[in-house]
C-alpha cells in the first residue's frame, strides 16, 4: 500500500459524516456510547438507595432469638434487665441448656446470639456482660447490634446514676469526653464524594465509547468486506485515517461529556433532596473553572483512548477478534482508576506523566476545588505527546501494506516486534490471487 | 509524470510489473512477474487465469491497494505509486469482496461515494437520481442495502463505482458468486460502459465471459501474461476455436 499523503478535510468530513450516521445506527453503538452514560447514574442510585432501603427494611424487622443466662435474678437487680428487654418485639428469648450449647446453636444459625453476664464478685450494681455472636451470619450481626445498643444504654444509665449519688455530674464522672466537629461544609462533603465516585465511571465510559466505535471502525469495516471498497476509494489514505480518528474520539468524548451531564443532573435533582432527607446536606455543585477543566479532560482522554484502541482493533478481522483484543487494554486502563479512588492520593509530577491516571486524577481534584496547575500543564504536555505518538504509530500501521490487505498474522505487539527487525514484507496469512 | 508523456499513454499501461510475497510454507511467491499491457478507453481488456494466476494482485496494484516492488503501472498518466490519491480518483474499482456498507440506503450509499469520489454537493443529487433512474434502482433507492437482494445491491453496486464518472473501470471477477440471470445482467451493464467510452480491466476465469465480453484478452498464468490478443488473433496463432482450448494451450506450453 502507499503511503499516505496529505489531509483532505473536504473528504474527512465526508467520511466522517458517513462513520457518524452509521454508527448512530447501530444498536451496540447507540446503547454503549449514548444510553449507558446517560441512564447509568440514575440507575446506579436507584439500585442503592433500592438496596439499603431493603437491607434497612429487612434488619429492622429480624427478631433476635437470644439465649440469657444470669438474667434470672440471681444477680439481684439483673432481672429488670430482663424485663426491659422483653418489651422489645423484636427480641425473643429461646431457651439453651447451657452457654456453650448456646453458642454451639449460634453457629448452626439456629440461635442468633446468648446473653451471659458474668459472676463479677464485685460491687452489686457491677455488671459483667458476655455476648455470644457470629459474624458469618446475617441475622446474628443484627442481634449483636440490637443488644449492644441497649446494653451501651443500660450502662450510660448507671454511670449517670452512679455519679448522681457521688454527687457528681456526667463529664466529671466520665473524666475524659471526645466532641467530634466536621467543619466541611456540605458543597465540600458533596465535592469529595463525587470525587471519589466520578473519576472511575468518567474513564470507564468515555473507554466504552471509544470500545466499540474503534472495533466498529476498523474490524467492523473487515467484517462486513466493505474495507477493500474504502481503500479504493478516491481520498487519501490519511484522510480515511484522520476521519476515523475524530469519529472514534467523538464518541468518546460524547460518552464522557453526557455522563458527566447526566451525574450532574442526578447529584443534584435526586442524590442531594434524599441525603437531605436523611439529614446530610450534601451540595454536589461543580465549580465552573471545573467544567471547561472536565470537559478538556474528556477530550484528552477521548483523543488518547481512541488512538490507543484504534492501534489494537486495526489488526482484527472480525468484531470478535477486535474485543478480543481490545479487551486487556480497556483493563489495562481502567483497573489503575480504580485504585486511584482511594483517598489521599494526590496529582503529583510522576502521575501526571501516566496516561488516563493524570487525567482521571485532575477530574478528581478538579471536582474537589484543587486546582494544581502546574502538574494539570504537566498532564496536558505529555497526553498531547502519548496522543501524538500513538496517532502517528496508527498511520504507520494503516501505511503498511499487509495490515490493509488482512494478510498479517497478530496484533500489535508483533507488528511492532516486526518493524524493529526491520522487515517490510508479509510473513504469513493470505494473498491475493 | 509530465502531461506529454501522460498522453502518450493508454488510459491503463502496464509495464514490467512485478510483485513478490512471502509465504510461511513456500518461501517467496512471485504473484507478478513481469506484466505488460495496455487498455484503451473504449476497450474491455480481459486478464483470464485460473484461481492464483496473478490477477487480483495486478488489479489491487492498480487500484493502489498493493505496493508493486517493481515495474510500472499508471492509470490516465498517474502513476500508482507516486500519485495514489489522481489514480483512485480516475478510476472505479469494483470486486465480489468489495461490498458495500448495510446501514446506508442505495441512495445514501450512490451520494457517498458520489461526494468521495469528488463530485461537488450540487451536482450530487442529480447524478444519484440518473444512476438510480438508470439502473432500476427506484424501486428500493431509499432501503437500507441490509435488506436488498443479491441482484439488487450488486446494481447498487455497479451504480456506486461509476457514480463520480471515472474514465477507468476495473472488474475483479465481477460475477463470482452471482446466478445466470445477475451475470448476465452484469455482463450488459459493463458492455453499456463500454459503448460509453469507458476503459475497462475485466479479470475472470470463466472462459466463456471472456470470450462474450472481451475486445481483447490476456492469458495469465503463474504471473506472467503468455498471450495478448483479439479472440480472433488468438485463434489464429493457436489453430483451436474455443478459448477453453485456446487458454490450456498456453498454459500447458507455459510448463504448468
Amino acid at each position: 500500500m502507499n503511503r499516505p499523503t496529505g489531509i483532505d478535510w473536504r473528504a474527512v468530513g465526508v467520511l466522517y459524516a458517513r462513520e457518524t450516521r452509521l454508527a448512530l445506527r447501530d444498536r451496540t453503538i447507540v446503547v454503549n456510547s449514548i444510553l449507558i452514560p446517560v441512564v447509568l447514574y440514575p440507575f446506579l442510585l436507584w439500585v442503592t438507595f433500592t438496596g439499603i432501603t431493603f437491607v434497612r427494611g429487612q434488619t429492622s424487622d429480624l427478631t433476635a432469638r437470644i439465649a440469657a443466662f444470669g438474667l434470672e435474678g440471681g444477680l439481684g437487680g439483673h432481672a429488670a434487665l430482663r424485663k426491659e428487654l422483653e418489651t422489645d418485639p423484636h427480641v425473643s428469648f429461646v431457651t439453651a441448656s447451657s452457654p456453650a450449647a448456646g453458642a454451639l446453636d449460634v453457629r448452626r444459625g439456629s440461635l442468633d446470639a446468648v446473653l451471659e453476664v458474668l459472676p463479677s464478685g464485685r460491687a452489686e450494681a457491677a455488671l459483667q456482660v458476655r455476648l455470644t455472636w457470629a459474624r458469618s451470619k446475617e441475622r446474628s450481626t443484627a442481634a449483636r447490634e440490637r443488644l449492644t445498643t441497649f446494653l451501651d444504654r443500660v450502662r450510660e444509665r448507671a454511670l449517670k446514676r452512679e455519679g448522681a449519688s457521688r454527687g457528681m455530674d456526667g463529664p466529671a464522672w466520665t473524666l475524659f469526653t471526645l466532641e467530634v466537629r466536621n467543619v466541611a461544609t456540605g458543597r465540600e462533603m458533596g465535592r469529595f464524594v463525587l470525587g471519589l465516585l466520578l473519576p472511575l465511571l468518567f474513564v470507564v465510559m468515555v473507554s466504552m465509547g471509544c470500545f466499540y466505535t474503534a472495533i466498529d471502525a476498523t474490524a467492523g469495516e473487515r467484517e462486513r468486506s466493505t474495507w477493500e471498497t474504502l481503500m479504493t476509494v478516491a481520498a487519501p489514505r490519511s484522510s480515511i485515517v484522520v476521519a476515523k480518528y475524530l469519529y472514534v474520539l467523538s464518541f468518546g468524548f460524547l460518552a464522557g461529556v453526557l455522563n458527566l451531564a447526566a451525574m450532574a443532573l442526578t447529584m443534584k435533582s435526586v442524590t442531594a433532596p434524599l441525603l437531605a432527607r436523611f439529614g446530610a446536606g450534601l451540595d454536589f455543585t461543580v465549580p465552573t473553572a471545573g467544567v471547561l477543566v472536565l470537559l478538556a479532560g474528556a477530550l484528552v482522554l477521548a483523543a488518547f483512548l481512541a488512538a490507543a484502541m484504534m492501534l489494537f482493533a486495526v489488526f482484527a478481522k472480525t468484531f470478535k477478534e477486535g474485543q478480543a483484543m481490545l479487551t486487556p487494554f480497556y483493563m489495562l486502563a481502567t483497573l489503575p482508576v480504580g485504585f486511584l479512588a482511594v483517598p489521599g492520593i494526590e496529582l503529583t509530577t510522576p502521575l501526571a506523566l501516566v496516561p488516563v491516571v493524570n487525567v482521571s486524577l485532575v477530574v478528581r481534584e478538579v471536582i474537589m476545588g484543587v486546582f494544581r496547575w502546574p502538574q494539570i500543564a504537566i498532564a496536558a504536555v505529555s497526553s498531547a505527546l502519548v496522543i501524538a505518538g500513538s496517532l502517528r504509530l496508527v498511520v504507520r500501521v494503516l501505511s503498511a501494506e499487509e495490515v490493509v490487505t488482512g494478510a498479517f498474522a497478530g496484533g500489535l505487539v508483533a507488528f511492532l516486534r516486526k518493524l524493529l527487525r526491520g522487515r517490510s514484507r508479509p510473513v504469513s496469512g493470505k494473498r491475493a490471487s | 509524470m509530465t502531461a506529454v508523456t501522460a498522453a502518450k499513454l493508454a488510459p491503463v499501461a502496464v509495464r514490467g510489473l512485478r510483485k513478490s510475497f512471502l509465504d510461511e510454507n513456500r518461501g517467496e511467491v512471485r504473484a507478478v512477474d513481469g506484466i505488460d499491457f495496455d487498455c484503451a478507453a473504449g476497450e474491455i481488456f480481459g486478464l483470464l487465469g485460473a484461481n492464483g494466476a496473478g490477477k487480483t494482485t495486478t488489479l489491487g496494484i492498480l487500484a493502489t491497494v498493493l505496493r508493486p516492488d517493481g515495474g510500472s503501472a499508471s492509470v490516465m498518466g498517474h502513476d500508482v505509486m507516486r500519485e495514489p490519491d489522481q489514480v483512485r480518483r480516475s478510476l472505479g474499482f469494483y470486486s465480489a469482496s468489495t461490498a458495500l456498507y448495510p446501514r446506508l440506503t442505495a441512495r445514501e450509499t450512490l451520494e457517498f461515494f458520489a461526494r468521495i469520489g469528488g463530485l461537488e454537493r450540487d451536482r450530487v443529487r442529480g447524478r444519484v437520481n440518473e444512476l438510480i433512474a438508470r439502473f432500476g434502482i427506484s424501486a428500493y433507492a431509499d432501503t437500507r442495502v441490509e435488506a436488498l437482494s443479491q441482484g439488487m445491491k450488486q446494481k447498487v453496486s455497479i451504480a456506486r463505482t461509476v457514480v463520480h464518472d471515472p474514465p477507468v473501470l476495473i472488474f475483479d471477477e465481477p460475477t463470482v458468486g452471482l446466478d445466470v440471470l445477475n451475470a448476465l445482467d452484469m455482463r450488459k451493464l459493463i458492455a453499456e460502459l463500454r459503448s460509453e467510452g469507458k476503459c475497462i480491466v475485466f479479470s475472470t476465469h470463466v472462459m466463456s465471459e471472456a470470450e462474450k465480453l472481451c475486445d481483447r484478452i490476456a492469458i495469465v498464468h503463474r504471473g506472467r501474461i503468455h498471450a495478448t490478443g483479439t479472440l480472433g488473433v488468438l485463434r489464429e496463432a493457436t489453430g483451436l476455436h474455443y478459448l477453453e482450448d485456446i487458454f490450456v494451450r498456453y498454459v500447458e506450453t507455459a510448463g504448468g
